[in-house]
């Protein structure tokens, strides 16, 4: 069972969980991630940090970290490099990411380990604004994956990002409590999943969280999970609307609380066509 | 092509006519009615079970007369509107020279139930200026306060007498509609349960769940949180701080107010059209806010602009 929502822990988290982390600097952030590693290696899992900096720093550390001590190759515990995962190339390409990361899974579960667990802090990498929208749609498949397949991540942000935090925090499964009023997430089916509070408060990041969505390649439709949503003004509304007018596929949601439908019924929502009887 | 006494007008011909006895009520309305049958005119009819079962009983052929089923067609002013614009819609592009619709507005005699009804009879002389309707509304002496009857003539730019004679309105307001303002609940002369300044439209939909739950039915309460959250959004946006939020709970019953110290929207039709163009801007969300099934009403005043929610039972 995948946690979704707010979180007030980084403990207990699963095979498949896929949490945001903020941290005021590396100091706080470590002794969470050794908890997590050291939780993932209880689990049957492979953990794998990943940074940059020196290798053997790296490597003397995350040994500690976790509890090892000094790590040997190809074992339990692994550190990987940010360039081995996210390429040279400018902006990083997200389809090209996830990969590799599916690919150190299933190396994963080749070598018996019941699947891989990542720990990054993921600032220093997303600092530059106009590196953010790549790395948040990276995010977003990261999510998906995460979703099906036996990958757990903590990707941790530090609080000096300021604002950007809020944008790669709602496009986690799990956040810490308090972070961000809504969180798009994946449900295990293939649909994206809408969670918390949507109104024109919080309209800007919902909009460009929407931006970063796209349908999987070779699905002939996009399904919306209302399920979980609080509350939706029609702000947040007819921009899910519009998104499903610009949408390649057709757009389906479903699962949507009684606010929501009412909300939906008023506007007479065009875009939103193709719904499940009775689900909008 | 127009028939009748509206020949020859574009636009919406905006009548008023008062009766005092069944017989007078026939004399208005049947000549209405089987001018429009005999013309090929679509004629929509809605008044109360009675007063319809009466109508039926006098015209010669109803193939051509629409009773609009649904009761909630006069829920609230805004839905009206909407409503009877889709209706419009759908004759013209069957071909539909004129449309005749006469109705009576709902329990008028009921003191403040008219709150809001007085700019919806301004607002038709605008909003249904688009479409060839010849729209009469009859009003019962018996029951139309003196409120109304005022309200009436300044809203309606021809009466028309139980005799047939026609005159002009001589009081009629075109662009110059002075609402009434609206009756005060008497909630609002107690200490609300609780009082927000200057906080999000979250903590006001909170403050609201936390109180309401269970004082009435889910589905008014969602109708309140879609409300004040639609309310506080545009006091933020729009208006001039501080926005103030009250929620007075009685049995049964929840009362909103959202207040700021700005002046509110000018247009006198805020609320019961959808604003034109930009969907960010402050006229959808209050026509949503309209379009619900609370109690609305809009407060100018000196000290500033207030949108007053009541669901549940409106009167305590």
């Amino acid at each position: 069972m995948r946690m979704i929502g707010p979180v007030g822990s980084y403990r207990e988290l699963g095979l498949q969980d896929h949490l945001c982390w903020v941290h005021g600097d590396r100091g706080d952030y470590r002794p969470h991630l050794g908890e997590f590693f050291r939780d993932g290696l209880g689990r049957g899992l492979r953990v794998a940090y990943l940074g940059s900096g020196d290798a053997r720093m790296v490597r003397e550390l995350v040994g500690r970290v976790a509890g090892t001590g000094p790590l040997r190759s190809g074992k339990a515990v692994r550190v990987i490099s940010f360039e081995e995962f996210y390429g040279a190339e400018e902006p990083v390409d997200p389809a090209a990411v996830t990969k590799r990361y599916d690919a150190a899974t299933q190396e994963a579960l080749a070598d018996g380990y019941r699947g891989l667990r990542i720990g990054a802090d993921m600032t220093d990498l997303v600092r530059a604004p106009d590196r953010q929208d790549a790395f948040a749609r990276c995010e977003v498949l990261l999510e998906r994956y995460s979703s099906r397949h036996p990958l757990s991540a903590m990707c941790g942000y530090r609080r000096e990002l300021g604002d950007a935090v809020a944008q790669f925090a709602c496009l986690h499964a799990a956040v810490p409590a308090g972070l961000t009023p809504f969180q798009v997430f994946a449900c295990g089916d293939g649909a994206v999943g809408l969670l918390g509070e949507f109104d024109q408060a919080c309209q800007g990041a919902f909009e460009r969280a929407l931006r970063r969505i796209e349908p999987a390649p070779g699905d002939s439709t996009l399904i919306f999970d209302l399920s979980q949503i609080q509350f939706m003004d029609h702000h947040a509304l007819l921009s899910l609307d519009s998104y499903a007018e610009a949408c390649p596929v057709p757009v389906i949601v479903r699962s949507a609380p009684p606010l929501v439908r009412r909300a939906a019924q008023v506007l007479g929502l065009e875009h939103l066509g193709h719904l499940r009887p009775g689900d909008l | 092509m127009r028939t009748g006494a509206a020949r020859g007008q574009v636009g919406h011909f905006h009548e008023a006519g008062f009766y005092s006895s069944d017989a007078e009520f026939r004399a208005l309305i049947v000549p209405f009615a089987e001018e429009g049958i005999a013309a090929g005119e679509p004629v929509i009819i809605g008044y109360d079970d009675r007063k319809n079962a009466l109508i039926r009983s006098w015209l010669t052929d109803l193939s051509a007369v629409t009773f609009p089923a649904d009761s909630g067609v006069y829920a609230t002013p805004a839905r009206a509107i909407a409503a009877y614009r889709r209706l419009f819609e759908l004759h013209v592009a069957q071909g539909a020279g004129q449309i005749r619709i006469t109705g009576e507005l709902p329990n008028l005699g009921d003191g403040g139930i008219f709150d809001g009804w007085d700019r919806y009879e301004a607002a038709v002389n605008t909003v249904w200026q688009d479409f060839p309707v010849w729209g009469l509304c009859l009003y019962d002496t018996a029951t139309a306060a003196p409120v109304v009857r005022d309200v009436v003539e300044r809203t309606h730019p021809r009466i028309v007498s139980p005799s047939g004679v026609r005159r002009a309105s001589g009081r009629f307001q075109v662009a110059d509609f002075q609402a009434l303002p609206p009756v005060p609940d008497p909630l609002e002369q107690t200490s609300p349960m609780i009082e927000l300044v200057d906080r999000s439209a979250a903590e006001a939909r909170r403050a609201l769940a936390q109180i309401g739950r269970g004082q009435v039915t889910d589905t008014i309460l969602d109708d309140l949180l879609l409300g004040v959250s639609e309310a506080v959004t545009n006091a933020l946006i729009h208006g001039r701080p501080p926005a103030t939020v009250r929620i007075w709970a009685a049995p049964d019953r929840i009362v909103v107010s959202v207040h700021d110290q700005g002046r509110g929207p000018a247009d006198p039709l805020a609320g019961l059209v959808p604003a034109a163009g930009n969907a960010a801007t402050l006229g959808l969300g209050l026509w949503l806010i309209h379009q619900l099934d609370i109690d609305v009403a809009l407060k100018h005043a000196d000290d500033g602009f207030t949108v007053r929610l009541r669901g549940g039972t409106t009167t305590g």
